[in-house]
């Protein structure tokens, strides 16, 4: 199984064990085996590059950790950053988190461009955490997901994921993932009763990524949205087969 | 690590009883023609994921902030339905305002009294301060049935009349007899929860937000395992989903036990509802 959307670190209102070893640990008891990370603590720092190392170094202990660096378009430094991703062959996908960043997607254009010209793909998170439960003082909105969208269509070459969208959130978009070949969705924040089954009736199976939003979120729950509701063939193609598929997107 | 063996460590290994669910066609996903089609979606949903009985109430198909006493009864003569179709799996409970005070008392008497609903279901009419609840707190405390009020600590703003768990402290305080389930644990938050420590006659349903690490153990550590219980809040949320926070939390198995089934059953006087039930 390959988890597309995990992180290590911190969070602001969450009593987290949030370390590589424990977040491995806790992937593996339920049979991940490729684990796609990202650094949780970069969401908060003004240069959100410095938090890179953590990942990088996680990557080069573990084999079955592949380093999601989070690169910020509004930084002067993005396109270093961006060079040190590519010169790191274990490197297959960038993340953005403009809600964080504060930027809109619709002035990255020249960074997706860039991106457009590697074998790199973008993870663009939607939300880390419901904003009803962010702290009262650092309240991120969640991204609009017809930015993300509209990016995609923008540079229609270019393998991009939507990660963390609620179940209500794709829908909306059911039609655009439908049509554009290189947009994908991951699954870690879809809930309500049978989401993933009805997203596959929708016509979405080979859309879906499976993604765990660990240490956030329980492992266990990002699984049984998906193994409880769907046969093996379609809960195989979630979890493993699609990412594989996206991965060679860019190739 | 076969998927066949991941599928069973995703359900429980023995009977699990959902405190909070409502009928699809209040919060669904699928366009419901009857009473038979939402129990035959709830029910197969749930038995996917592992649950055996379920406590259904229902808010009204268009679920109105501020329900009319017909609205109310319309909705619990819903609930009695999804029974008479599943009695083996349904417990309903009888949703009333405490807007209107007197008419909640006359349906909880007919539901509770005369139907042998399980509970009384409260949502976001009033607040848990508010005066208008004391006739319905009175009425469950002489029926013995529990109440099972809606909370939430959004620090966006809560709804006029939406509890927060300092409402529900203040509530139980007032009624100390009687037996209050608040819902959503992951709504309530690290902060909101502190609020119940020291109210006993409150329990928490683990229902609301996301399946976010550590809450559940928090929960028990703050609460004690017999104040917790496992709540969906299906079909706004998933049975597995939710359920994965009590499987994957790091409890003991008889702890993850009294909070899949055996709060709830003690709470819901299971044994002595079997046995009338049966005779």
């Amino acid at each position: 199984m390959i988890d597309i959307n995990a992180w290590t670190g911190h969070w602001n209102t969450l009593v987290l064990k949030g370390d590589v070893d424990t977040v491995r640990h806790a992937l593996h008891r339920y049979g991940v085996n490729q684990i796609f990370m990202a650094p949780l603590d970069a969401a908060w720092c003004p240069n959100p590059h410095l938090y890179n190392d953590v990942v990088y170094e996680a990557s080069d202990r573990f084999d079955d950790i592949i380093p999601v660096p989070i690169i910020d378009p509004m930084l002067p430094t993005w396109q270093k950053e961006l060079d040190r991703a590519i010169a790191c062959t274990k490197v297959r996908l960038i993340k953005l988190l403009p809600g964080y960043g504060g930027y809109d997607l619709a002035e990255t254009d020249h960074v997706l461009a860039s991106v457009g010209h590697t074998d790199l793909g973008i993870i663009t998170q939607v939300r880390i955490d419901d904003p009803r439960h962010q702290h009262p003082l650092a309240h991120v909105p969640d991204v609009s997901v017809s930015s993300i969208v509209e990016a995609a269509e923008r540079h229609p070459g270019l393998p991009i994921i939507i990660g963390g969208a609620s179940t209500s959130t794709l829908k909306s978009v059911n039609e655009s993932l439908v049509t554009l070949p290189h947009l994908y969705a991951d699954t870690s924040q879809l809930d309500g009763m049978d989401a993933i089954k009805i997203l596959v009736e929708d016509g979405l199976l080979s859309k879906l990524l499976y993604g765990s939003h660990a240490p956030l979120f329980m492992p266990g729950a990002s699984i049984a949205r998906i193994l409880n509701d769907l046969d093996d063939a379609q809960a195989m193609k979630i979890m493993r087969e699609n990412t594989e598929r996206f991965l060679n997107d860019g190739y | 690590m076969t998927l066949s063996s991941l599928r069973e460590q995703l359900l429980p290994n023995g009977p699990v009883l959902d405190i909070h669910v409502h009928p699809v066609q209040c919060f669904g996903p699928y366009a419901v023609a009857s009473v038979q089609e939402d129990v035959r979606w709830l029910t197969e949903s749930a038995q996917r994921s592992g649950v055996t009985k379920m406590c259904i109430f229902s808010l009204y198909p268009s679920t109105p902030y501020e329900p009319t006493p017909d609205q109310c009864r319309q909705a619990n003569d819903y609930v009695l339905t999804m029974r008479d179709v599943a009695p083996e799996i349904f417990l309903p409970f009888c949703y009333v305002t405490p807007a209107y005070p007197d008419e909640a008392v006359a349906e909880i008497d007919r539901c509770v009294r005369g139907e042998q609903m399980a509970g009384i279901k409260l949502w976001v009419a009033r607040r848990a301060t508010d005066p208008g609840l004391n006739p319905i707190m009175d009425q469950a405390v002489q029926l013995d049935v529990p109440v099972l009020q809606h909370a939430w600590l959004k620090t966006t703003g809560n709804l006029p009349g939406e509890s927060t768990p300092a409402d529900v402290a203040d509530l139980a305080r007032r009624h100390p007899d009687a037996q209050i389930i608040m819902a959503h644990l992951n709504g309530a938050g690290l902060r909101g929860l502190e609020a119940l420590v020291d109210v006993p006659n409150v329990v928490v349903d683990i229902s609301g937000g996301d399946p976010e690490t550590g809450m559940v153990e928090t929960a028990v550590a703050r609460l004690g395992m017999d104040r917790v219980v496992y709540g969906s809040d299906a079909p706004i949320r998933h049975f597995g989903v939710t359920m994965n926070k009590v499987l994957g939390a790091d409890i003991s198995a008889d702890v993850k036990q009294a909070i899949l089934w055996d709060n709830a059953a003690r709470i819901l006087n299971l044994d002595a509802r079997d046995r009338i039930q049966n005779d």
